[in-house]
């Protein structure tokens, strides 16, 4: 992969990438729900297709890379491709597009919320939406551990993470460090050991 | 009012950092961080809700929500401007220094801790808002020593099992089901 200059990439419409950019990631943060991966097909239609700031290669590769870094997956999508597409400036229109209807709709979200009477026939409502959401956040742990579940390994640190988070109260960002150095250290471990066995043979 | 939203903005940073692998990890992280900023879990079952119905990230939204809760539009801002800097930081590091970040063995090590560890995180959260929106009215979770059965609302129970149920084992589609507990709720709960 190498990140030499792209020639096609005159000054002039350079300042249409921004945009297209803007655009690009503004659309496909409001018009798909719950994030991450879902807002994919609608960016490479856009970027790749529409403006052609980037090749699908390209654009498949951040979109993987976006779930392997760090934060949140729709705007690494967003700031990898607009960093390669258009620079710096770029990065920031494509961001900026990606955080600005996540933001606005939730703030005019909670200020509606909050004004709903917490009384009456409404607070029922609440209450039996509240009793759902919390159903349905343990729905995510159970899909999320069908993929992620895959030896005794992954099995001991789920079920340490949950002790140390439910019963031992220590912070989750906490119990996030440590189950990642505990994931270096056995991965270094079996390489070591795996690599003894195949050198006895 | 500076200080809170520079401590907004700090802790979201750091959750940014921390975030791996998608929303709901990302969420019992702000879930556990949350409390400093006094927002309660029925609060956080709100946003869980909300989540759902309006467009963008989990993660923007989520610290859009605690931002606001705990200090209004400032606190809206410096909270989502936090969660969003280690995207931009990294990416500019990333395409500088690491062009195969992907196939690194420690990225790969780290993340075989850090996945399941998030389930575990997950369903932490999911109890620790379960224990307060499951209650009966006027109740408080430390009454379960003395009045085991009274302290819970059964008709709560019933939602989030069915709830749980229809949609982990029978993938009924979570807006829905959302909507039919509010129905049944403003008619049972009232």
């Amino acid at each position: 992969m190498k990140f030499k200059k792209r020639e096609d990439v005159t000054e002039r419409s350079k300042s249409g990438s921004y945009f297209a950019l803007f655009l690009t990631f503004l659309k496909a943060s409001t018009f798909t729900f719950a994030g991450g991966l879902a807002v994919v097909p609608a960016i490479e239609r856009d970027a790749v297709q529409r403006y052609k700031l980037l090749s699908r290669d390209e654009f498949m590769e951040y979109a993987t890379l976006s779930q392997t870094m760090p934060g949140v997956i729709a705007l690494n999508c967003a700031t990898l491709v607009g960093r390669r597409a258009a620079g710096l400036a770029g990065m920031l229109a494509a961001g900026f597009g990606a955080i600005l209807p996540a933001f606005v709709l939730m703030v005019l979200a909670t200020v509606l919320v909050n004004l709903i009477p917490q009384h009456g026939p409404l607070l029922g409502a609440m209450r039996g939406i509240r009793a759902a959401s919390a159903a349905l956040v343990l729905s995510a742990a159970f899909s999320l551990g069908r993929f992620n579940l895959k030896d005794a390994f992954a099995v001991i640190l789920m079920i340490a993470a949950f002790l140390l988070v439910a019963v031992g109260t220590l912070s989750a960002p906490l119990v996030v460090v440590l189950a990642g150095v505990a994931g270096c250290l056995y991965q270094q471990i079996k390489r070591k050991y795996e690599g003894r066995k195949s050198d006895d043979h | 009012m500076i200080i809170d939203c520079l401590n907004l903005f700090i802790t979201f940073v750091k959750l940014g950092f921390l975030s791996f692998g998608g929303g709901y990890a990302m969420l019992s992280m702000i879930m556990s961080e949350a409390q400093r900023f006094s927002v309660t879990p029925a609060q956080f079952a709100d946003l869980n809700a909300l989540d759902m119905v309006v467009p963008g990230s989990i993660s923007i939204n989520a610290a859009t929500y605690v931002g606001y809760l705990a200090r209004g539009i400032p606190g809206a801002v410096s909270a989502t401007i936090g969660v969003s800097l280690p995207s931009f930081i990294l990416t500019v590091l990333i395409m500088r220094f690491f062009v195969h970040f992907k196939e690194n063995f420690w990225v790969d090590a780290t993340m075989s801790g850090i996945k399941p560890a998030a389930v575990g995180l997950i369903a932490a959260a999911a109890v620790q808002i379960g224990a307060e929106v499951l209650l009966a009215e006027g109740k408080r979770i430390t009454d379960v020593f003395t009045d085991p059965f009274g302290t819970f609302s059964v008709i709560c129970i019933i939602i989030f099992v069915l709830t749980a149920v229809l949609n982990i084992r029978f993938k009924i589609n979570p807006i829905l089901l959302t909507i039919l507990a509010g129905v049944v709720g403003a008619f049972v709960l009232a």
